[in-house]
């Protein structure tokens, strides 16, 4: 009886308009952990030592023991320096996606930006109050400006984006390779020449409670641009449009909103977020390129982007989630012995469950609505003298479902 | 005893916010033509896609040929002998007719003795066979993007007939249908009763009802109201008993009082994706409180004429002009800020955003204006005194309030809401393009009331219909196109539905 309003209360949480936007993914979220432990267990480690040498490894929990100079805040601020990046990409997927289009080019996107803003800021030798600037507007205008170049392929030639953006995926990283190779490679890396520490957005060695830190600027660039996106979205005309186009470009026609002209500019500003996250991620946390790869950030993005259900919030909270088990990996891996593609591993089993994430609504509302139908069967029955245990029961189930009517109100 | 070839005991199934059926028991007689009549939202589809096993019921139980069942899919409901022919078409387009009937049950052979492949020869003479024993005329090799709707139509009911359905329901069949069409589809319902199937017709058209059916059960938001003798039962009766009030047939309409011309279209020509001339030099004027009726057999280019002057499609020569102004170039926005209003034909794929919530769809002619969006930031205050506002003047029935999602809203509430929305812009020209249809008498008559309302103000009104008995019954002045052209412009008096019906035709002197 016990475990069964438990699990009513747990499907009135689950299907309740107000928190099924939290509660969906958190039931996500302990359901791949779940499974990860099953995994760890399996290859004889102990899910529990894993999962807090993923926190060690990010900042959030004391290691055993530091090298000089460094301390949980180092390795703290280096998790904010992958984050901010993976942030930033993430937002610039769901701005398209919330206009109906798949910008699978943020990785191209983001190269050339970092590419650009190295070759032409990251050598100059302006001072930094110069140089930061003009590294984050080149990163946008670059990303922008492939952004708009894929929403105008498909507004004027009508070609897919996801066609277009994985050809100059391949396009880009060939051409910077090409000028890498021949103009800018270091001769002992054979990687593009990083750029000056004026330049940089990330300080370097700051000495911060006694230990050396790396302090990104991007995390706050990236804080910002998530409760920019949301207020788009949810408060502005133009966001309202481009939902419209997202949810039925016909219906938005017919209302009068220009279609082709709100797929260019949704493509422009996710491209300029995909560059703003190049340059914080090639001229920030990594500061070089390395020539023809692509880094896998622009597509882990998507699986962000879709853990935090396309919000703007939920990206932080997914982002944090999904940079901790990346950046956390190498630790993990020298204090268990696992390999550190398990971190990989655990994000795809993330994305799974949170692609379920409907279904699972689907199976709580299920569950509410067989209890309304036993407490409407309850009633009748009790119009002959009822067994105490049906009596005790609609009381409860009742309860449960106002509270969640209420929510829904 | 009597023979109940299906029972359906005391079932209750809910959606989000609606009980679609509460406690409806129904039994079918074996052999029997039996209606399910009920407005839009009244809970028939459901109650038969349970029967199809596409939806499961949430209390009560199904018994076919006495024996309770439970169908997890509809593939259970198949071996049952349960069929369906569904209000949209589940055909494949770019297969033939024989290959969608077969498909899922294909006829086998073996090619060169041992490669297992689809006898297709075999699948056509079969279905040929079958066609010509239920006078069901279909060619097994035509694809289906080649056939006509009606035809179509033949082929979900082959489709039953191939996979030995005895008991087949029907879902709203008329609805696409044109008058003759549906003469025809009566006579093949008559015949297959006569071969002892037992039929389930879905339908919210009383007189098919009275043609064909020998029961009907009548549904009133989700429960069963009451079951009666068709033959001895009058129209009259089962519209109220339908609409849960009495019903007026007859609009009362006022003589028309004409004013200043509003639409003029001249020399219009429109060309579809494919080149082709569409809509060829079409011209008529349209004055204030005037209602002018396009008739037409679907397809000859009338929607394209409403489209073209909503500003959907480019024209491809002429001009129009709204009150002397030349908007012939004009984007659609600019449309309707210079007076045009327009309610689209696909009220779910034009007319509204299914995923958006009622009052975002109420405000879509708003949103971006004052007092909706101050300096780029939207007033959601101010979109919800509207939405509230609409939909009690409107009676939008929904079940959350304005925060109703579309898509769970009956297609008679989406158009209300669409009709509501357009008509708030207090246009000088409305254009109304198959606004009744699908709809039950309830809502036509609604509709109808609103449409003469809006020409009493002194709106022009442009109605492009299907139905000739909606233009006799409302138009003041009848066009009817043919080919792109429009043959005949008349005054409504001058013309009988005869007339009209021969015009449609191509006929040009009647």
């Amino acid at each position: 009886m016990k475990r069964e309003n438990g699990s009513h209360r747990l499907a009135s949480i689950l299907d309740s308009e107000k928190w099924s936007g939290v509660s969906i993914p958190i039931l996500s979220i302990v359901l791949s952990l779940v499974t990860a432990s099953v995994m760890l267990l399996i290859l004889g480690k102990n899910p529990l030592v894993a999962f807090l040498s993923f926190l060690q490894g990010s900042g959030f929990v004391p290691k055993g023991s530091y090298g000089g100079g460094s301390g949980m805040l180092t390795d703290f601020f280096t998790f904010l320096n992958v984050l901010a990046p993976m942030l930033l990409a993430s937002l610039g997927f769901i701005v398209a996606f919330r206009a109906g289009l798949f910008n699978i080019g943020i990785s191209g996107q983001m190269m050339a930006a970092g590419f650009l803003a190295t070759a032409l800021i990251g050598y100059s030798g302006l001072d930094a109050w110069l140089a930061k600037p003009l590294v984050i507007l080149i990163g946008m205008i670059a990303g922008g400006l492939l952004g708009a170049f894929v929403g105008f392929l498909k507004y004027r030639f009508n070609i897919h984006e996801v066609v277009s953006t994985i050809m100059l995926n391949y396009i880009i990283s060939y051409l910077t390779g090409f000028f890498i190779n021949t103009k800018f490679a270091d001769s002992l890396t054979r990687s593009m020449k990083i750029c000056s520490p004026a330049s940089r957005l990330t300080w370097m060695n700051l000495q911060i409670g006694g230990v050396k830190c790396n302090v990104p600027l991007g995390i706050v660039l990236a804080i910002a641009a998530a409760f920019a996106v949301k207020f788009l979205f949810d408060k502005t005309v133009f966001g309202f449009e481009l939902r419209a186009v997202g949810r039925n470009p016909v219906c938005a026609k017919y209302t009068g909103i220009k279609v082709g002209r709100r797929i260019v500019v949704s493509l422009m500003l996710s491209g300029m977020l995909a560059g703003l996250a190049g340059v914080t991620y090639y001229c920030g946390y990594y500061n070089t390129i390395v020539p023809k790869s692509l880094c896998s950030m622009g597509y882990d993005a998507i699986a962000v982007a879709l853990l935090g259900n396309s919000s703007p919030i939920g990206c932080i909270f997914a982002s944090i989630l999904i940079t901790i088990f990346q950046n956390g990996s190498n630790y993990m891996s020298s204090t268990l012995g696992v390999a550190k593609e398990i971190a990989s591993l655990i994000t795809g089993i993330l994305l799974l469950f949170s692609a379920c994430g409907g279904y699972f609504r689907y199976l709580a509302h299920r569950r509410l609505e067989t209890a309304l139908d036993r407490e409407a069967a309850a009633q009748k029955a009790a119009q002959a003298p009822a067994a105490e245990t049906s009596a005790a029961q609609p009381p409860e189930a009742s309860d449960g479902r106002t509270s969640s009517e209420k929510e829904e109100q | 005893m009597e023979d109940y070839i299906v029972e359906m005991r005391h079932i209750t199934k809910r959606f989000p916010g609606i009980v679609a059926n509460d406690d409806v028991s129904i039994q079918v007689k074996r052999g029997e033509v039996y209606a399910l009549l009920g407005e839009n939202g009244a809970g028939k589809s459901t109650l038969m896609s349970m029967l199809f096993g596409m939806y499961q019921p949430d209390m009560g139980e199904i018994l076919i040929q006495g024996k309770p069942v439970r169908f997890r899919s509809s593939n259970d409901a198949t071996a049952h002998s349960i069929g369906m022919v569904h209000q949209h078409f589940k055909l494949v387009d770019n297969y033939t007719v024989a290959e969608n009937i077969v498909l899922g049950v294909e006829p086998m052979k073996k090619l060169l003795g041992f490669l297992p492949c689809v006898d297709l020869g075999k699948a056509n003479r079969e279905i040929a066979e079958l066609s010509k024993t239920y006078g069901l005329e279909v060619n097994p090799t035509d694809k289906i993007e080649d056939i006509p709707v009606s035809v179509r139509q033949r082929v979900e009911i082959l489709k039953m007939l191939y996979r030995k359905a005895e008991i087949l329901i029907f879902d709203e069949p008329t609805a696409v249908l044109t008058p003759q069409e549906i003469e025809f589809l009566l006579k093949i319902i008559d015949g297959l009763r006569k071969s002892g199937k037992t039929i389930i017709l879905i339908t919210h058209k009383i007189e098919e009802i009275k043609k064909i059916a020998d029961r009907c059960a009548i549904l009133y938001r989700g429960r069963l109201v009451r079951v009666l003798d068709v033959k001895s039962t009058t129209a009259q009766e089962m519209a109220n008993l339908m609409v849960g009030r009495e019903v007026d047939f007859n609009p009362h309409k006022s003589p028309a009082n004409y004013r200043d011309t509003v639409l003029e279209v001249e020399h219009l020509s429109i060309r579809n994706a494919n080149k082709f001339e569409v809509v060829r030099d079409v011209s008529f004027r349209i004055r204030g409180g005037e209602i002018f009726a396009i008739a037409g057999v679907a397809g000859n280019g009338q929607v394209e004429l409403a489209d073209a002057v909503a500003g959907m499609v480019k024209t491809a020569g002429g001009t129009i002009r709204l009150c002397g102004q030349d908007i012939t170039a004009l984007p659609i926005r600019e449309r309707t800020e210079a007076g045009i209003s327009y309610i689209p034909e696909d009220r779910q794929g034009t007319g509204v955003f299914l995923d958006f919530n009622l009052g975002d769809n109420l405000a879509l002619r708003k949103y971006y204006r004052e007092p909706f969006a101050k300096k780029g930031i939207l007033q959601f205050n101010q979109f919800e005194t509207y939405a509230n506002d609409l939909i009690a003047r409107y009676d939008i029935r929904c079940g959350q309030g304005r925060k109703t999602s579309l898509r769970s809203m009956s297609g008679g509430n989406q158009q209300k809401a669409i009709i509501a929305r357009e008509i708030e812009e207090h246009a000088k020209l409305v254009i109304f393009v198959q606004p009744t249809r699908g709809l039950d008498i309830g809502a036509i008559e609604n509709i109808h009331r609103q449409i003469l309302t809006e020409r009493d103000q002194g709106t022009a009104i442009l109605l492009v219909s299907l139905e000739l008995d909606e233009i006799m019954e409302l138009a003041d002045t009848i066009g009817v196109i043919y080919n792109g052209q429009l043959l005949k412009i008349a005054d409504a008096s001058a013309l009988t539905s005869h007339d009209v019906g021969k015009y449609m035709m191509g006929v040009k002197e009647a």
